[in-house]
C-alpha cells in the first residue's frame, strides 16, 4: 500500500515537473535550469560526504573541470559538444581520483583543508592559464545539438537537464541502497570495523571521490551547455560553501535531502537576489543552526515527525524482544589429533615507542579449536588480536593464516581470507540498521566490481535481494528478527553484543576472534553466549576468545593461553593452566604465591 | 646566493604572519581537537577592524591593533558558545558549523566594508635598510618582532599560569580534566578567544603588507592552516617553523611560477602531507585506532 502510494506520488511529481516550463517566463526557466545543475552537484557531494564520510571541499572544482573541459574541447579543439562532454566527464573522473588520493592517508579536517587547497589551486590555474582564457574565461561555447530538438531554447534544455538529473538521482539512490552504498556508509560510521569485515577501505574512499567527480563533471557539462560561457568566479570557494550549505541544510545522509537543500537555498538566493549579502548571512546562520539543532537537516524532519507520532500512538509498549539463539543444524566436527593448523603466530613482538605490548609471542591454533586468551588488564591480549587481524603491523615476527604468510596485510585482506572479529568496545555501524550491519558482512563483492552498477544494474539488484534473504536467515537464527529495522544504538547492550557476533559470523569466517564477548552481560546472557560459541564452532568455525569471565573460559575453551606483560606465561587445558604457579602469580601478585592455590570448579 | 637570501627575507615576514595564523589554529586544535574553518574570516575581520581604527578613527597603529584584537576575541567567544553543544561529540559537524560562521562573517565583512579593498600605509618609515647588499623593509622587522613577542607571551601563558596549565590539561584529556574540576567549556572559550585574537593580530599586521580585501582571509587562513599541519598540528614551535616554511615556499613560488604560485604551493603542501601526515614535529597520529 505504502509502496503504491509512493509510486503514485512519484508519478504525480514527474508530471508536474514535465509541465513546469509552461508556467514559467524565460528568466524563471533559466533560474530553474541553474537549480537543477546545483541539485546534480549536491547529489554528488552528498554521496562523498554524507554517504562516504569523505570531507570533499573540492566538489566545486570537479564542477569547474567538467565545465572548462567542455569549453576548451569545443572551442579550442573544435570537437562536437557531446563528444567533448563525454571526454570532459572522463577528465573530471581522473581529477576526482587524484583529489581523492590524499584520503588514503588523511581524513576529516586534514582532508577538508587539502581538498579546499586543491580547489583553490584549480581556480588559480584557470585564472592564469592561457588555454582557459584567464580571468575573462571562455565564451561562445557551441549549442549542444540534438536532432529535432533546439537546445538553444532554455525551455527545451530544461527537459534535457531534467532527464539527466532524474537518471543521476535514481542511480545515486540505487547505489546508496545496495551493497556499494552500504559499504560506503559502514566505512563512514566506523572505517576500522568496516575494514575488519572485508570492506576494502582504500578503494571505497576513492570510489566516494569518483562518484562525486562524476556528478561534478556532469553538472559542469550541463552548465557549459546552458550558460555557454565559463569564468573562474563561478567555481570559487564561496560557491563551494554554498554547495556545502545546500547539502548540510538538506541533510547530507539523504540524497533526496541534498536535492531539497539545493532547491530551497537556490530559491532563497533568488528571492534575495538584490541583497546577496543578506542571503549569505541567512544561509550561513541556517547552516550553524542546522548543525547544532538538527544535524540530519531537512531530510530528518519527516523521520523525526514519524518517530514522534509512533511514540505517541504506541506509548512505548510492544518493544521488540530478543528471541532465543537457534543452534546450527550440523553434525559437530570433532577436532581430531591431526587437525590442520589454521593460525600460526610466530615470535611476534609489537612495540609502541618504548613499551613492549607484545614480546616474542608464539601461538598455534588448529582448526576446530576454541582457544581462550586470558591475562590481566594491559597484558597485550587486544594488541595480539589487533596484530592477528591486521590492524597493527607487528614490529617483529610473522602471522600465518591457512599456511599463508599474511603479516602486515591490511585488515580487509585478512577478512577476505577468512578472518572475522568483534571488538571490546562494540563497533557497530551506528547509522545502519541491524539488518544492514549483517548485510555489510555478508556482502563479499569487491569495490572494483562496481562497474556492474552501470553495466549490469539488474544483476546487482538480484544479488542484493538474495543477500537480504540470507541476512534475514542470520537474524532469525540469532533471534534478532524483531530488531532488523532498528539502528543498533537503540538496542540494549546485551543485544548489541549479539548483533556484533551475528555480524562477525555472517562474514563466513574460518577463524572468529571474539574480544571480551561476555563483558557487560548478565548470567543468563553468558550462558547463551556459551551455547552460541559452541554451536558456531560445531558449524566449522575456529574460535579464539579473549575473556575475563574465568568461569566461562574454563567451561568453554579446550585450550587456554595466558598472557602477562606481553609474554605468554602458560598454555594448556584450563585445568593445567589454572594450576600453573606463574599464572597465579600474574593474577594475584607474587606476595600471594605462597598461599594455597585457589580451588576452581575444574579442580574439583 | 644573493637572490636566494633576498627571497628568504621576502618570505619570512609573510611567514611570520602565517605563523600567527597557524598558532591560532593550533591553540584551538590542541585544546579541543577542532579546526576552526572560520579562522581565515576572523583574520579578515581583524584586518578590516585594525585598518578602520588606524585610518578612520586615527588611533595610533598599536592601539588600533589592540582594539581589533579585543573585538575579534569577542567573536571567538560567540563562535565557541554557539557550537559548545557539539564539543567532543561530532567533529565533522563542528567543522561544518565553523564553515557556517565563516559564511556569515564573510557576508558581514562585505556588508560593512564593501566588496572593494583598501591599501593600508606602513606605520613606520618606508625606506628599506641595506644590510650586506640585501634590502630589508623596516616594517618586516616590526612584524617579526611583534610575532616573536606574541609567541613568547603565548608560551608563557600556557606554561606559567594556572589557566594556561588548565588548558594544557584539557588538551591532553578533557575527561580527566573535568574530573579534577577544570571547566572544559571555559577553557575552550579562552582558547577560541586567544585564537581569534591571534587572527586579528595577524590580520592587523598583514594590512600594510598586502591589500586588505574580503578575499584576504581565505588564502591567509588556508596557508596558515597548511603551516600548522606542516609543523605538526597542535605543536607551537612547529606552527612557527611551518609558517616560516610556507612563507618562504610562497616567496619562492611567486618568484619562479608567478601567477601559478598558489597552485604550486598547494600541490607541494598536498604531497608533503601525504608523505608525512603528522607534519614535521607531529606527535599525534591522524587515524587513531
Amino acid at each position: 500500500m505504502r509502496y503504491r502510494l509512493a509510486l503514485l506520488a512519484l508519478a504525480l511529481l514527474a508530471v508536474l515537473l514535465w509541465l513546469l516550463p509552461y508556467g514559467l517566463d524565460s528568466y524563471s526557466i533559466h533560474v530553474v535550469n541553474v537549480i537543477i545543475i546545483f541539485a546534480v552537484l549536491a547529489v554528488g557531494l552528498g554521496l562523498a560526504m554524507g554517504i562516504g564520510g569523505q570531507v570533499n571541499l573540492a566538489q566545486v572544482a570537479f564542477f569547474g573541470v567538467g565545465a572548462y573541459a567542455t569549453a576548451i574541447l569545443t572551442t579550442r579543439s573544435g570537437l562536437g559538444f557531446w563528444f567533448a562532454a563525454v571526454l570532459a566527464v572522463a577528465v573530471t573522473m581522473v581529477v576526482g581520483l587524484l583529489v581523492g588520493l590524499p584520503a588514503l592517508r588523511i581524513q576529516s579536517h586534514y582532508l577538508g583543508i587539502v581538498t579546499l587547497g586543491l580547489a583553490l589551486a584549480f581556480t588559480n590555474w584557470v585564472t592564469n592559464a592561457q588555454i582557459a582564457g584567464g580571468a575573462e574565461g571562455i565564451s561562445a561555447i557551441p549549442v549542444p545539438s540534438l536532432p529535432g530538438v533546439d537546445l538553444s531554447s532554455e525551455y527545451l534544455y530544461y527537459y534535457l537537464e531534467l532527464i539527466v538529473f532524474a537518471v543521476g538521482l535514481a542511480f545515486g539512490l540505487f547505489v546508496v541502497r545496495t551493497g556499494l552504498g552500504r559499504r560506503l556508509r559502514a566505512m563512514r560510521d566506523d572505517s576500522l570495523a568496516a575494514g575488519a569485515l572485508g570492506a576494502d577501505v582504500p578503494a571505497l574512499r576513492l570510489t566516494a571521490f569518483l562518484l562525486a567527480s562524476i556528478y561534478g563533471g556532469i553538472g559542469g557539462v550541463l552548465y557549459a551547455g546552458v550558460i555557454r560561457y565559463v569564468a573562474p568566479e563561478s567555481f570559487n570557494i564561496a560557491n563551494m560553501f554554498l554547495l556545502l550549505a545546500m547539502v548540510i541544510i538538506g541533510g547530507r545522509q539523504s540524497l533526496v535531502g541534498c536535492v531539497a537543500g539545493a532547491v530551497a537555498l537556490s530559491v532563497l538566493r533568488e528571492a534575495l537576489v538584490d541583497h546577496p549579502t543578506v542571503a549569505q548571512i541567512a544561509y550561513g546562520a541556517v547552516v550553524v543552526l542546522v548543525v547544532v539543532f538538527a544535524p540530519t537537516g531537512l531530510a530528518g524532519v519527516p523521520v523525526r515527525l514519524r518517530a514522534a507520532i509512533e511514540r505517541r500512538r504506541r506509548g512505548g509498549a510492544a518493544a521488540a524482544r530478543l528471541q532465543a539463539f537457534q543452534r546450527y543444524d550440523v553434525e559437530p566436527v570433532q577436532p581430531g589429533e591431526q587437525a590442520p593448523v589454521l593460525l600460526r603466530v610466530a615470535s611476534v613482538s609489537k612495540h609502541f615507542r618504548g613499551l613492549k605490548a607484545l614480546d616474542d609471542v608464539s601461538l598455534t591454533v588448529v582448526t576446530g579449536e576454541i582457544r581462550g586468551v586470558v591475562g590481566p588488564n594491559g597484558s597485550g591480549k587486544t594488541t595480539l588480536f589487533n596484530v592477528i587481524s591486521g590492524l597493527y603491523r607487528p614490529t617483529l615476527g610473522r602471522v600465518e593464516f591457512k599456511g599463508e604468510d599474511l603479516t602486515g596485510k591490511p585488515p580487509y585482506r585478512l577478512a577476505r581470507a577468512g578472518m572475522s572479529r568483534t571488538f571490546q568496545n562494540l563497533r557497530l555501524f551506528g547509522d545502519l540498521t541491524v539488518r544492514e550491519n549483517v548485510l555489510v558482512a555478508l556482502d563479499r563483492s569487491r569495490t572494483t566490481e562496481s562497474w556492474r552498477y552501470v553495466l549490469r544494474p539488474l544483476s546487482v539488484r538480484r544479488r542484493d535481494q538474495r543477500l537480504r534473504a540470507e541476512a534475514d536467515g542470520v537474524l532469525d537464527q540469532y533471534g534478532l528478527t524483531e530488531f532488523a529495522g532498528l539502528p543498533p544504538r537503540s538496542l540494549p547492550y546485551g543485544t548489541q553484543r549479539r548483533v556484533e557476533i551475528a555480524r562477525a559470523v555472517a562474514a563466513g569466517p574460518a577463524l572468529l576472534l571474539l574480544d571480551e564477548p561476555a563483558a557487560g552481560l548478565n548470567g543468563e546472557e553468558v550462558r547463551q553466549l556459551n551455547e552460541m560459541v559452541h554451536s558456531i564452532r560445531d558449524s566449522g568455525v575456529t574460535v579464539i576468545i579473549i575473556e575475563h569471565n574465568m568461569g566461562l573460559v574454563m567451561t568453554m575453551c579446550e585450550q587456554v593461553t595466558v598472557l602477562a606483560s606481553g609474554r605468554i606465561i602458560a598454555e594448556g587445558t584450563p585445568a593445567q593452566v589454572a594450576a600453573t604457579p606463574a599464572v597465579i602469580e600474574a593474577y594475584l601478585g607474587d606476595s600471594m604465591s605462597d598461599l594455597p592455590p585457589v580451588p576452581t570448579e575444574v579442580n574439583q | 646566493m644573493q637572490v636566494f637570501l633576498q627571497t628568504v627575507i621576502g618570505g619570512v615576514s609573510l611567514g611570520a604572519i602565517y605563523a600567527l595564523v597557524a598558532l591560532g589554529f593550533s591553540l584551538v586544535y590542541r585544546t579541543m581537537g577542532l579546526v576552526n574553518f572560520a579562522h581565515g574570516n576572523v583574520v579578515t575581520v581583524g584586518a578590516y577592524l585594525a585598518s578602520t581604527f588606524y585610518l578612520s578613527t586615527k588611533l595610533p597603529f598599536a592601539l588600533a591593533m589592540v582594539a581589533a584584537i579585543v573585538v575579534t576575541g569577542v567573536i571567538g567567544l560567540v563562535i565557541e558558545r554557539v557550537l559548545r553543544p557539539l564539543e567532543n561529540k561530532d567533529f565533522d559537524l563542528m567543522l561544518i558549523g565553523t564553515i557556517g560562521f565563516g559564511i556569515v562573517l564573510d557576508a558581514l565583512i562585505i556588508m560593512i566594508w564593501g566588496a572593494t579593498g583598501r591599501a593600508v600605509p606602513s606605520p613606520v618609515p618606508a625606506a628599506p635598510l641595506q644590510l650586506l647588499g640585501l634590502r630589508i623593509r623596516t616594517y618586516d622587522l616590526v612584524v617579526l618582532a611583534i610575532a616573536a613577542v606574541a609567541t613568547v607571551l603565548l608560551v608563557l601563558f600556557l606554561q606559567r599560569t594556572k589557566r594556561g596549565a588548565a588548558m594544557q590539561a584539557v588538551a591532553m584529556d578533557h575527561e580527566a580534566a573535568t574530573a579534577v574540576g577544570i571547566h572544559v567549556g571555559r577553557s575552550n572559550a579562552i582558547a577560541f578567544m586567544i585564537g581569534a585574537g591571534l587572527a586579528a593580530l595577524a590580520g592587523g599586521l598583514v594590512g600594510p603588507l598586502l591589500y586588505v580585501s574580503p578575499a584576504l582571509g581565505g588564502t591567509l587562513g588556508i596557508k596558515g592552516f597548511a603551516a600548522a599541519i606542516l609543523g605538526g598540528f597542535g605543536n607551537i614551535p612547529g606552527a612557527i617553523l611551518g609558517g616560516i616554511a610556507i612563507g618562504i615556499l610562497d616567496a619562492y613560488t611567486a618568484g619562479h611560477f608567478q601567477g601559478y604560485s598558489e597552485l604550486v604551493t598547494f600541490l607541494v603542501f598536498t604531497v608533503v602531507i601525504m608523505i608525512r601526515p603528522t607534519g614535521i614535529f607531529g606527535e599525534r597520529t591522524v587515524n587513531r585506532a
